[in-house]
């Protein structure tokens, strides 16, 4: 078996684990991070996509919210082009016109710091003229929207320009223990590599187990018991942004009460529901009723609207001691799990709890607890130094638009809903690990408009077959100074990658994806076909009625009878995640 | 009856259609036929604009998806209250084809059936092989059966056709093909362009005889060229038989993403013979609401941009569609339900039964099996009692019960012979 030696292993391809890998490898620490599926394969690529201002959890949970404001100014600075100032309003609806709670929210807003102003409801309403006419306070916080995938991304490529490498579709089966009853220590894992089959051995100094709604299961393959409570929550996404601002309910947080513009679409979240394992997440009807009526109470008609998609994420719920709590009552705060003072067992930590928007702050406190244990001293600088592509600037909504205009890419475009140019499929397929085009919809947006796929994928499978009978052309410039930073860009894709000045030269040279190997699951384009379908039809079967009932009728008229991709050669072939794509949990098949 | 008037101010026609898709065009022509005055009044344009433009008639069976490679003889062994079965089985699903294609030699977009009366199976546009009843005579130049090895021919940058894809996909199923690319500039400066503009470009001489010169070097000897199905919109066959003529080798069409260039050629040239026979087609009029007497239907009510029309007539036909046509729509509360008359659907009610959890799955989804039930005389009927609903109003195409039509590949099939079946036999010449 091969033998990886490393300092620091980080366990989960989330946005904490990859904040950790980049904060480790800041510090100067020999980095390896394991991911099992695609990074934001979890919960990071499955939530609305808030930057949170902590204004949602200033009455219930000071510390989170502090956290929370913190963290809001600082990845303003270090990820400015994963975010899009959109700004957030808490409105006071007609239900809750009688309570306290909007007081004590300005207050509480006050006591955590977060900059919180009421404004006149004729402004709110001159400014998001969906929203209910009959609100009656508005107060604006520095909310934001965030591209979860693109911010990934970068910490990821951050990371690995100071020497990190990021293993994805890498899953651990076992946690190397050394040592008797009380003197026991983790010294690393054994993974398997999905797409070679082939396990790796991975020794380390330290242990970092950041695997989110998973940890639990992670923590167990050393006998340690860490209870995380699965709090299962279910989006849709609207066709269109009805809001161009986040749009909170004032009053304690509950489900259904936000509404985040985020890209092309507008997603109202949340359920929370305890479940029993992260891996099966049904969405059930009740759930998907029960958004649609809350958000026709923000903004009346939503429920009318096209929905594109619903889907489901798990937050990775953390107390010590919270048996029988609802998930809705235990904290967002971060928990950070010492092993060596919580369980005898040396050289091993677990990061949970805490949100998207807090994510760097839990790999700053991780790592100082990693060099205490590893008895150095070395300084947390992710505050400080920016991710790679923030020179783009903030994010907007016309972003692509303008890039595909100004530069007349329109004959380019491969995804028409999502404006994805052909240069920006082969960008990355080619220089950021790939397996299966759900993996190229996280880092392009590929598939994820109004057609769900439709003309898309068979596209997409069309240009990345191609790809893969080409021969590997030599990539010019610093290929790994482009793949993530410019992933989204029309504009940046459309031209020869350029040595990027700011890389180091230690770091890697560009390794061309797998997508080249005719092995790998991405050189099948009937497997492509198949699995992207699949996937697609998983996140709008809870929602198929009006317009997007239609598109899936007409996807059926493309696939079947023009294409006929049920009888395309391969059948029997599965990637990595076809099993995934095809289970689809029900209230009664679950846990 | 002479000439019929149809259309003509003051006149109530004897047959109003509603959808012009397949079924529509084929109830109306069927009138027409008949010398009854028809006029056609749609939404918009029917799925013809969105599938291959060939004829299928049934390429698996709907309960095991076992290939179906005698159509007509596989008719009789169709669930009863599948559409082919309602109208009579093989017989009268033969003599609708039969109008359609002797219709086609009229419109000068000849479709051709095997001599044999199997299906053809012609390349898809992801390289598997399609079964096809009625194939344009250029896209039946494919087929696969035949021995001749075969040249894929794409254009670099046009998103939608994949030779390379298609050749490579065939070639693994035994069929000898290879895949090769020209130039987009070669027809057309523009980059962004789709098939129905390149079509247009290939109405036009010049770019046929440098595409002929092109293909010309390209192909072997003994080969033959398969082109996305862009030759020509208006001078398709013109634009064919000039290809042919130059490269000395069969040269076949393989259909696109939509737009659909043959189903374009196709609605256009029916569309101008109807109206050369005196039935007007009218888009852009939605129907949203009639008014009954007892059981005969009075007048259907169409939406348009001035003001709502009503339109009476003797016989109304219901071509609206399925759920992709937007004859069937669903909410997300209600169940499925029939847009113009409100007809009762056999359907499923709950939505927990709608769908499997496979896109693919073979044995389809229950909701796109079911949509209206009819008579014999394809008269709509209420699915619990059995008993026709209205006596002068029938139903044809995809939104009947019975089938998945584009899971068992009949769409067009069950659209024409069920658009010819809308009057009693005797009533057809």
């Amino acid at each position: 078996m091969r033998t990886i030696h490393t300092e620091i292993l980080v366990i989960g391809g989330g946005a904490t684990g990859t904040g950790v890998a980049w904060d480790a490898a800041l510090r100067g620490f020999r980095t390896v991070l394991v991911e099992k599926r695609d990074l934001t394969h979890g919960t990071t690529g499955r939530y609305h996509g808030l930057l949170h201002s902590g204004g949602r959890y200033a009455v219930k949970d000071p510390q989170s919210a502090r956290e929370c404001i913190h963290e809001n100014r600082v990845l303003r600075r270090t990820h400015t082009h994963c975010i899009e100032d959109t700004g957030g309003f808490f409105v006071v609806t007609p239900e809750d016109a009688d309570s306290d709670y909007p007081d004590r929210f300005q207050q509480a807003c006050r006591e955590v710091g977060i900059p919180c102003v009421e404004i006149p409801v004729a402004e709110a309403l001159r400014r998001e003229p969906l929203l209910h006419p009959r609100i009656a306070r508005v107060f604006q916080v520095p909310d934001a929207a965030a591209d979860s995938f693109l911010a990934t991304h970068a910490t990821a490529q951050a990371a690995r320009q100071e020497g990190a490498e990021i293993r994805i579709y890498h899953e651990v089966t076992r946690l190397l223990v050394e040592g008797g009853e009380g003197d026991r220590r983790v010294v690393g894992a054994q993974v398997q590599d999905l797409v070679r089959g082939e396990p790796v051995r991975i020794l380390a100094d330290m242990t970092i187990n950041a695997a989110g709604a998973w940890a639990g299961q992670v923590a167990r393959l050393a006998g340690i018991q860490v209870s995380i409570i699965p709090g299962k929550g279910v989006m849709l996404a609207a066709s269109h942004r009805l809001v161009n601002t986040v749009i909170n309910r004032c009053k304690m947080p509950s489900d259904g009460d936000i509404i985040v513009p985020i890209h092309t679409v507008a997603v109202i979240g949340t359920t929370d529901v305890k479940v029993a394992d992260p891996e099966h997440l049904a969405i059930e009807p009740w759930e998907v009723r029960y958004m649609l009526e809350e958000a026709d109470k923000l903004v009346p008609g939503f429920s009318r609207t096209r929905i594109l998609r619903a889907w489901a994420g798990v937050r990775p719920l953390y107390q010590e001691n919270a048996q029988g709590m609802e998930s809705r009552d235990v904290t967002r705060a971060l928990a950070l799990l010492d092993h060596r003072e919580r369980d005898g067992v040396a050289g091993f930590l677990t990061i949970t709890g805490g949100k998207w928007t807090t994510f760097r702050l839990m790999a700053e406190k991780t790592l100082d607890r990693a060099c205490a244990h590893l008895g150095v001293e070395r300084p947390c600088r992710t505050a400080e130094i920016p991710v790679p592509g923030r020179e783009q600037g903030p994010y907007w909504l016309g972003h692509r638009l303008h890039e595909v205009e100004t530069a007349q890419l329109q004959g380019e475009l491969v995804c028409e809903c999502e404006l994805v140019t052909r240069d920006m499929l082969v960008q990355a397929a080619r220089f950021n690990p790939t397996v299966t085009l759900d993996d190229l919809r996280r880092d392009v947006r590929l598939g994820m408009g109004p057609c769900q796929g439709g003309f898309c994928t068979y596209r997409a499978v069309g240009i990345l077959h191609e790809l893969a009978n080409e021969p590997p052309e030599a990539p010019t410039g610093d290929a790994q100074a482009w793949e993530v930073a410019h992933l989204q860009s029309p504009r940046q894709a459309a031209r020869t990658p350029t040595p990027d000045k700011r890389s180091p030269s230690s770091a890697p040279r560009p390794r061309p994806s797998p997508v080249l190997e005719r092995t790998h699951p991405m050189a099948n384009p009937n497997l492509l076909l198949r699995d992207f379908l699949q996937e697609r039809w998983k996140g709008v079967l809870p929602i198929l009625w009006g317009q997007q009932l239609k598109q899936e009728r007409l996807d059926q008229l493309l696939y079947l009878s023009l294409m006929n991709v049920d009888h395309l050669p391969d059948p029997e072939l599965v990637s990595p995640m076809s099993d995934f794509y095809t289970r689809i949990p029900t209230a009664e098949t679950e846990g | 009856m002479g000439t019929p008037a149809a259309g003509s101010p003051g006149r109530i026609p004897d047959l109003l259609v509603i959808g012009a898709g397949l079924a529509g065009l084929m109830a109306a022509q069927t009138g027409a036929d008949a010398g009854l005055s028809v006029r056609v009044v749609a939404k918009g344009m029917g799925a013809t604009h969105w599938a291959a433009g060939t004829v299928d008639v049934l390429g698996y069976l709907p309960t095991d998806d076992t290939p179906v490679h005698h159509p007509l003889e596989a008719v009789e062994r169709l669930p009863e209250d599948h559409p082919y079965r309602r109208v009579g089985g093989a017989p009268r699903v033969a003599r609708g084809l039969a109008r359609f294609q002797e219709l086609t030699q009229a419109l000068k977009l000849p479709y051709v059936a095997r001599e044999d009366g199997q299906n053809w199976w012609l390349p898809s546009p992801a390289g598997a092989p399609r079964p096809a009843y009625l194939a344009p005579q250029a896209q039946a130049r494919g087929d696969l059966e035949r021995k001749e090895p075969l040249l894929i021919v794409g254009f670099a940058g046009l998103r939608d056709f994949y030779p390379r894809l298609i050749a490579e996909n065939l070639a693994r199923q035994g069929i000898q093909a290879r895949a090769a690319s020209l130039p987009l500039n070669l027809l057309t400066p523009r980059r962004d362009v789709n098939t129905v503009q390149l079509a247009r470009t290939l109405d036009r001489p010049d770019p046929v005889e440098r595409l002929g010169r092109e293909l010309r070097a390209l192909a072997r000897p003994g080969e033959r060229i398969g082109l996305p199905a862009i030759l020509g919109l208006e001078r398709h066959l013109w634009t064919w038989h000039r290809l042919e003529a130059i490269t000395e080798a069969p040269v076949f069409e393989i259909p696109t993403l939509p737009p659909s260039v043959p189903g374009i050629r196709l609605f256009q040239a029916w569309q101008r013979h109807l109206l050369a026979q005196g039935v007007r087609v009218e888009m852009g009029m939605a129907a949203i609401g009639f008014q009954a007497a007892g059981d005969r239907i009075l007048w259907v009510e169409t939406e348009s941009a001035a003001r709502p029309l009503r339109h009476r007539a003797g016989r109304f036909v219901l071509a609206t569609g399925g759920i992709l046509g937007g004859g069937i729509a669903a909410g997300p509360d209600g169940p499925a339900r029939e847009v113009v008359f409100g007809l009762p659907l056999a359907v499923p009610t709950e939505r927990r039964h709608w769908f499997r959890p496979r896109f693919l799955d073979p044995a389809g989804h229950p909701l796109f099996q079911g949509g209206v039930a009819v008579d014999p005389a394809l008269r709509p009927v209420d699915p619990r009692t059995g008993q026709t609903i209205y006596t002068n109003l029938h139903a044809a195409g995809e939104i009947l019960a019975g089938t998945d039509s584009i899971r068992e590949r009949s769409l067009e099939g069950i659209a024409l012979a069920t658009g010819a079946a809308i009057l009693p036999a005797a009533a057809s010449p």
